[in-house]
């Protein structure tokens, strides 16, 4: 009897132990959970409204639970604060311009307060701080920025509607082309020869390219032209000589005009000659006369050789000239 | 005609009276009851072996039932939320809420039920026999106390083990729910649990303990006043094994809706 009284309250022992440990265990995880067993320090800030947010939901930071709400109460006309418990493990991370905002955790999910921002330079939060609440995106803002797309897309949707409609009656270029087979044909073509005309320009790039490297080659003359200083200055020289030289060749084109032009003129005597046919007639004649008299002079010349009075001064020039040919 | 009429209408007139009497009666003699276990409880001699006796029947007995019927509500009810929760793409959500129905209401609820049933019935019956066959008058002429003997081992067993029964209940629905979940959306174990704690506060924790206790008491204590009061010999026993569930039960529902009320203010 003992003994089966003794096993109930062995097993009713297990049994409520058991028990406890299970609740004890539930508590703890919930604690952990919560954060209740950790050193706390408590911030909080104001917000004109804070969308439902209530005690007991999440503080966030960089996206990990750092805390809950501790309290939310008013402290004036549209003026909440909201004091938070935040683990004191994470307090040398947030910074106090780091800024509070109500966010929610999903869609559709609990309000929630998000520290965000916060630069290194500022000290550290400590117990009792209050954080500068930043406005949240509420659901409203982001419905009427919807609303406003649905609008626009509205006036695209419709825009497209009549322009699709206008295709579809074959207006406009589009629609001509799309309803006008000789358009598409012709426009086929066109196309063809755009694409003829790439493969060239293709070529042609080719072709620019081995030569862009052929100047590039080492040592050949555009690469000298371009690196080499003693070719480039022979060059120069040898440009401002023909430069010289071309002026001079300019000059001397310039008098061969004047000259060409004073021979167009009457004014001198090539002049005369080349154009008055009436001056050239007389020259000729003078000419013709002046030949007949050298003739008659040429005759009147040799008589005089034969004169007695001469014939002695020709009779020593012919001696003087044998003398000379037989010393040679 | 006239006569008759006044007649059936000063009998139903006269009956009515009679069960507002009775009612009040028996709302006396229930405060006359739950005051005697308290004067009687904590006063030695206490009856520890009956107490771990009453504890083992109460609570190890019950301990198969419970957790069968635990893990199948916590089962059945991921099972039955999921189309709700996947008509708004949350079925992520299903062991938060599964966590916030099972430790708020479902846990201590289910096992306060279930123990009026088995439990509940059982002490009623058991000390209503006793009555009826003068048992419990033989101990009080024996000079035993059967008060302290029958009924506080009995309410201190029922008080002190629905509330380990209720969280049994609570862990092996959360089972029942994560194999549920587990199945069908492939969450891991240490996810689950995350998402589980995460909802729960430790208002729920405490809201859960209290009801515990509360439906506990009350079992013991209507199973025990209901048998203890018995009369009419046989049928008396049924009547006081079929009123202890059924009261039990009633008043385990009104006890919730006020507690619930009553933790509500504290969240």
């Amino acid at each position: 009897m003992d003994a089966t009284e003794n096993r109930k309250a062995i097993i009713v022992g297990i049994f409520l132990a058991l028990g406890l440990i299970v609740f004890i265990l539930g508590v703890f995880t919930l604690g952990g959970q919560q954060k209740s067993f950790v050193k706390n320090i408590k911030i909080s800030s104001v917000f004109s409204d804070v969308a439902g947010l209530k005690k007991g939901n999440n503080v966030w930071f960089s996206g990990v639970k750092v805390g809950t709400i501790s309290e939310v109460k008013f402290i004036g006309p549209s003026k909440v604060q909201v004091f938070m418990n935040v683990d004191q493990a994470t307090q040398q991370y947030i910074h106090r311009n780091a800024g509070a905002k109500v966010s929610s955790d999903g869609l559709i999910g609990n309000k929630i307060i998000v520290i965000d921002g916060g630069s290194p330079q500022a000290p550290e939060i400590q117990d009792g701080d209050v954080l500068q609440a930043e406005k949240m995106l509420s659901t409203d803002d982001m419905l009427k920025t919807l609303q406003d797309n649905n609008q626009n897309l509205l006036a695209i949707t419709t825009d497209f509607k009549v322009l699709s409609h206008k295709i579809l009656e074959g207006k406009g270029t589009v629609g001509a082309l799309m309803a006008d087979s000789t358009m598409a044909i012709q426009l086929r073509g066109a196309m063809r020869n755009l694409q003829a005309a790439t493969q060239s320009a293709a070529n042609m790039a080719v072709q620019l390219n081995n030569f862009s490297a052929k100047m590039n080659t080492k040592g050949g003359f555009a690469d000298k032209l371009l690196t080499d200083t003693a070719t480039f200055n022979k060059i120069s020289q040898s440009v401002a000589q023909l430069q010289k030289t071309a002026a001079n060749a300019s000059t001397l084109t310039e008098n061969l005009t004047k000259a060409s032009n004073k021979l167009n003129t009457t004014d001198n005597i090539l002049g005369v000659l080349l154009n008055d046919q009436k001056g050239a007639t007389q020259v000729q004649t003078t000419l013709n006369y002046l030949q007949q008299s050298s003739v008659k002079l040429n005759d009147d010349l040799e008589a005089v050789q034969h004169n007695f009075l001469l014939r002695g001064f020709f009779k020593k020039k012919a001696k003087a000239k044998a003398d000379s040919l037989k010393a040679q | 005609m006239d006569t008759a009429e006044s007649t059936t209408a000063v009998k139903k007139n006269s009956k009515f009276k009679q069960s507002l009497v009775n009612f009040f009666t028996d709302l006396y003699k229930i405060n006359q009851f739950i005051l005697r276990f308290f004067r009687e409880a904590f006063v030695p001699p206490f009856e520890f072996k009956e107490i771990v006796r009453q504890c083992f029947e109460v609570g190890v007995r019950s301990f198969t039932l419970i957790s069968v019927t635990g893990f199948i509500v916590g089962v059945i009810f991921t099972k039955q939320s999921r189309p709700s929760l996947s008509e708004f793409g949350a079925q992520s959500w299903l062991p938060s809420l599964v966590s916030i129905a099972i430790m708020r209401a479902l846990a201590p609820l289910v096992t306060a039920l279930i123990a009026s049933g088995k439990v509940g019935s059982s002490i009623g019956a058991e000390l209503g026999s006793m009555r009826v066959t003068e048992q419990i008058d033989a101990m009080e002429v024996s000079g035993t106390k059967p008060f302290k003997f029958l009924v506080c081992t009995r309410v201190l067993a029922t008080t002190l083990t629905i509330p380990i029964l209720s969280t049994y209940t609570g862990l092996i629905a959360i089972l029942g729910g994560f194999l549920n979940v587990s199945q069908n959306e492939g969450t891991s174990w240490s996810t689950f649990i995350q998402q589980v704690f995460e909802p729960l506060t430790f208002v729920d924790f405490v809201a859960s303990l209290i009801k515990s206790i509360v439906f506990g008491f009350t079992i013991g204590i209507v199973g025990c006043y209901q048998g203890y009061n018995s009369t009419k010999g046989t049928e008396g026993v049924g009547k006081a094994a079929n009123g202890a569930v059924v009261t039990a039960m009633f008043l385990v529902f009104i006890e919730e809706v006020i507690i619930v009320q009553i933790t509500s203010w504290f969240r």
